[in-house]
Order: structure tokens, then C-alpha cells, then sequence
């Protein structure tokens, strides 16, 4: 006679790791004395745990979730290949309530952590220009939806590999991202026509740029614009990272090494 | 008839005495009630919420602003007491009290200043420690504690120089410290003052900016960040931290 919780402990059986995501500085100190390795994936580390994976952004897709955080352990070669690991996390939002069992393996590797944690700009700007980019999905100018290229880090070559449309109105500014004030700021400067340009340290260099990479070898799934194309082409020939919104599908869309690595739909957020 | 021959045999002075008396105990519930509401306008609860001694004042059921306001009214209730002690004309108490009452001003001063210093110096702790938050070195909580005693301190000499103790030597100790201070700072931190006053020139006039190829000294490559402290020049492959006095030192070279 099988039991419910047989049904659970058939998925915890013989795992290498724990992870739990966002749990409470309760919930976690029962899961201390375990034997298995333990890894918090949180926003931030609220609960002082050893093992810590930062989650830049709020993905609202588990597998999304997932995927990142044993992206991050497997950087720092806690897992290997092969692996199991048990993830406890929250579906719906509020407490936790799924458990899934995962097999550590390459097919995990989206680039989505590598995208945030070994870009050149610092990983707080990457997630600021995010936000930016889905909040401007979400709202559009003026209820009408808008496109926009952000061009992040590396920002001296980047301006070496493009040339200005018009007068940059961030020059002799001192706007970052992040600040305040800014996400109206960008909003109202998305209509002009160019890509902004984001230095390591999250300073706006520069609106209005024409983007001139050479686009050879650039991979970038068929049917993306233009805006797109020049995104990912800047970051093959350049340190950079580039997120892009598209005006047509909505979507954000980053770049790195020329590729697309990560896609959100802004209105899940 | 017993009271009328009680009340003849009291001297007159000592109905003026007790008059003043009177009106001392009067006079110092007003300074009481007016100092408490001057202090509570000024927004003075506001101001020193949180410190440790406001703490320790609420754990008493008072609070610093009516420990000051109560301190004032003691102060103007004594007064009076010995203005009326002088008035009946007591003869024995005088030559005792005259010291005391000249005593009297420079102690009342000293306890308010010690108690001003105290909250002033918690008020100081909090706001460097709030300062301090974003830099995570647990050695950095010395700094704040610094601060505190180092107002503590300052309040402690002013206070006894008040009650006229001798303070010279503390007042020496002061000095070298202060003084320590200062070396230390132009020692240490002369290179960061000169980078950032340098800094906060490029950053104002932007004579070069990110994207710009430029040389200083035997560095050449292009920039990829300007701020207050250093610029970063970076050609293939190497990047070249640069603190901003180098740049006013030895001038720079715009390549185009």
C-alpha cells in the first residue's frame, strides 16, 4: 500500500543537491543538517545561506528559473554532468509548492547565466536595462508599441563601431540606468530612431547611434528586423550585450557573441 | 491669640522669603511646560529618535526632552531657593551658599552639555553607520563607534571645563588627535583628493569621452569609462586603469 508521501520521496531519492528557491529564513533552517549539498537561488541572500545563486530577475517561467540556477551551480562546478538535483520551488507565486526533479546536463545551458554574470557590464546594469526594456514592452510610448536597441558594456569600441544619426542628447550628461528618473527618460527618447549605447558602469553614453558592425557570421533566427540584425552583429564584433525590443512581436530579446540568448515576453512579467 | 502672637514673632523677611519661594516653584513648572513644548516644536524627538540614550530614557518611562525640561525647571527652582535663603537673611547658611550658587550655573550647563553630547554622538553613529551600509568589510563598524566617542569626548572636556576642572591635558590629547588625524588624512588620502578633484573636472567639462582614442603618458588606447577617481583606457587585449591626477600631471594626448 503506497502512501502520498512515497509519491515524494520517489523524487527526491538519491539526489546529489538541493536547491531551494526564495524560501524563508525559517523554511530554511530546517533544511541546514542536510546531507545532500544545499544551493539558494534568491534575489538576494536573505537567509545567509553558504551556497548562493543570484537571481538578477524574477523569471516567471520555472524552467526558466531552473535552468539559470543550475547554470550558476554548474559555473562553479558544484554539479557535473549526470547529476541529480532536487528543486523546491514556488509555481504559482506566494509559498513553495512544486518539487522537480532535475538531471544536470549541457542541454541546461541556455547562456542565460553566462548572459548576466560573465558579461562585461556589471550584472546589476544588464537586469537594470532589462527592466527598462520590459517595462517599455509592457507600456509602449503613448499606448502604441515601440522598439529599442540597448548596446551594454564595451562601450569604446561600440561607439568606435558606430557613428551618430543625430546630436546625442546624453552628451555631457551624467544619466545611469537604474537612476530614478530614468525609465521615463528613455521611454520619451525611444521614438528617435538609433541604439543607445550603455557603458560597463550602467552610464548612458549616448542615444541616436547608428550601429555599422559587419554582419558576417551573425546568427540570429530569420524573420528579425533589422533592429535586431545590427543588435546581434555589435555583439559579435565587441565585448557587448545587447537587448533588444522588437516594435513588431514585443518581445525582449538579448544578445551576446552574436547570438540570441535569451527571449521574454514582457507582458508575463 | 496664640497664632496672632505666632505670627508677630516670624520676621517680615521670612513671609518674603517664602513669597519668592512661591513664586520659584511657579516660575519653574512654566520653564518646565514651555521648554518641553520648544523642544517638541523644534522637532527635536524627531531628530534623536533612535539614539541610545533616547532608548534608555523611554526604558526610565521619561524621555530626553523632558529630562532637559525638568533640568531646567530644578535649575530655576533652586535659584530661587537660595534667593530666598538670602532674602530671610539666614545668617550661618550664606558664606556656604554663595559658593554654591556661583557653583551652581557652570554645573547645570555641564550636565545639559553632557546630555547634548551624548545624543549628538549616538545621532552621529547612526547616521555614519547609515553612510557605511553599502560597504560590506566588517571592520568598517569601527568608524561609526570613532565618530560617537570622539563627540563624546569633546562634549566630556566642555563639560568639565564648565565645573572648572583642569582639562589641559585632556585638551593636549585632543589636539594630537585632531592632528593625527589630519597627517593621516593628507598622507593617506592626498592621492585619492588630487584623482577626484581632477575627476570631478573631466567629468564637468568632458574633455574626452568614452569612445574617444587618447594617450596619457605611454598609455594609448580608448576610453571606456570615466569617474571620479580613474579612467579606464583600453586597447586590444590590455586595459589601463589610470588614476585622474596622472591625467593632470602629464597632460593628454587626443588621437584622432
Amino acid at each position: 500500500m503506497a502512501t502520498l508521501s512515497e509519491l515524494l520521496a520517489d523524487l527526491v531519492v538519491d539526489v546529489d543537491g538541493v536547491f531551494l528557491f526564495s524560501p524563508s529564513s525559517s523554511y530554511y533552517e530546517r533544511f541546514t543538517e542536510l546531507d545532500e549539498e544545499l544551493v539558494v537561488v534568491a534575489p538576494e541572500n536573505t537567509v545567509g545561506a553558504e551556497t548562493f545563486v543570484e537571481l538578477p530577475l524574477e523569471f516567471d517561467n520555472v524552467r526558466d528559473r531552473v535552468k539559470f540556477s543550475i547554470e550558476g551551480a554548474m559555473d562553479r562546478g558544484m554539479f557535473e554532468e549526470g547529476d541529480v538535483v532536487a528543486c523546491v520551488v514556488s509555481t504559482f507565486g506566494g509559498d513553495i509548492d512544486t518539487t522537480i526533479r532535475v538531471r544536470v546536463g549541457e542541454s541546461m545551458r541556455s547562456g542565460v547565466y553566462d548572459l548576466f554574470v560573465n558579461s562585461r557590464a556589471d550584472p546589476g546594469v544588464i537586469r537594470d536595462v532589462f527592466e527598462v526594456a520590459i517595462e517599455l514592452g509592457q507600456k509602449g510610448q503613448k499606448g502604441k508599441p515601440v522598439g529599442a536597441l540597448f548596446v551594454v558594456g564595451d562601450a569604446g569600441k561600440v561607439m568606435n563601431k558606430s557613428r551618430p544619426l543625430s546630436y546625442n542628447p546624453f552628451e555631457k550628461s551624467h544619466v545611469h540606468v537604474g537612476d530614478p528618473i530614468v525609465n521615463v527618460m528613455l521611454k520619451e527618447f525611444s521614438r528617435l530612431d538609433g541604439a543607445f549605447v550603455v557603458s560597463d558602469s550602467g552610464k548612458i553614453v549616448s542615444a541616436y547611434r547608428y550601429l555599422e558592425p559587419s554582419a558576417e557570421g551573425v546568427d540570429i533566427p530569420k524573420g528579425l528586423g533589422a533592429r535586431h540584425m545590427a543588435g546581434g552583429a555589435i555583439t559579435r564584433d565587441t565585448n557587448a550585450t545587447a537587448i533588444v525590443l522588437s516594435e513588431s512581436d514585443g518581445l525582449v530579446r538579448a544578445f551576446k557573441g552574436g547570438k540570441l540568448v535569451l527571449e521574454i515576453d514582457p507582458e508575463e512579467y | 491669640m496664640q497664632a496672632q502672637q505666632f505670627l508677630t514673632e516670624v520676621p517680615p523677611r521670612w513671609w518674603l522669603a517664602l513669597a519668592v519661594l512661591f513664586i520659584g516653584i511657579l516660575l519653574s513648572y512654566v520653564v518646565t511646560v514651555v521648554n518641553r513644548r520648544l523642544l517638541e516644536r523644534a522637532g527635536v524627538p524627531r531628530a534623536i529618535e533612535g539614539t541610545a540614550f533616547e532608548r534608555m530614557a523611554h526604558e526610565l518611562g521619561t524621555s530626553t526632552v523632558s529630562i532637559v525640561a525638568k533640568l531646567s525647571g530644578y535649575f530655576v527652582f533652586l535659584l530661587t531657593l537660595f534667593v530666598a535663603l538670602t532674602v530671610a537673611q539666614i545668617e550661618y547658611t550664606t558664606l556656604f551658599w554663595s559658593g554654591v550658587v556661583g557653583f551652581l550655573p557652570g554645573l547645570f550647563l555641564a550636565v545639559l552639555i553632557l546630555i547634548i553630547g551624548i545624543v549628538v554622538g549616538d545621532k552621529v553613529e547612526l547616521l555614519v553607520q547609515e553612510r557605511l551600509r553599502g560597504v560590506k568589510v566588517p571592520e568598517v563598524n569601527f568608524l561609526p563607534r570613532l565618530a560617537k566617542y570622539s563627540v563624546f569626548y569633546v562634549a566630556a572636556l566642555i563639560a568639565l571645563s564648565q565645573i572648572e576642572v583642569a582639562t589641559l591635558a585632556l585638551i593636549v590629547l585632543l589636539g594630537v588627535y585632531a592632528l593625527a588625524i589630519v597627517l593621516f588624512s593628507l598622507v593617506a588620502l592626498r592621492p585619492m583628493l588630487q584623482s577626484a578633484a581632477a575627476g570631478t573636472y573631466l567629468l564637468l567639462t568632458q574633455t574626452y569621452g568614452i569612445g574617444d582614442e587618447i594617450r596619457i603618458g605611454e598609455h594609448n588606447g580608448i576610453v571606456q569609462e570615466v569617474d571620479v577617481l580613474v579612467t579606464r583606457v583600453e586597447t586590444d587585449g590590455e586595459e589601463y586603469i589610470i588614476p585622474n591626477r596622472q591625467v593632470f600631471n602629464q597632460g593628454i594626448v587626443r588621437v584622432r
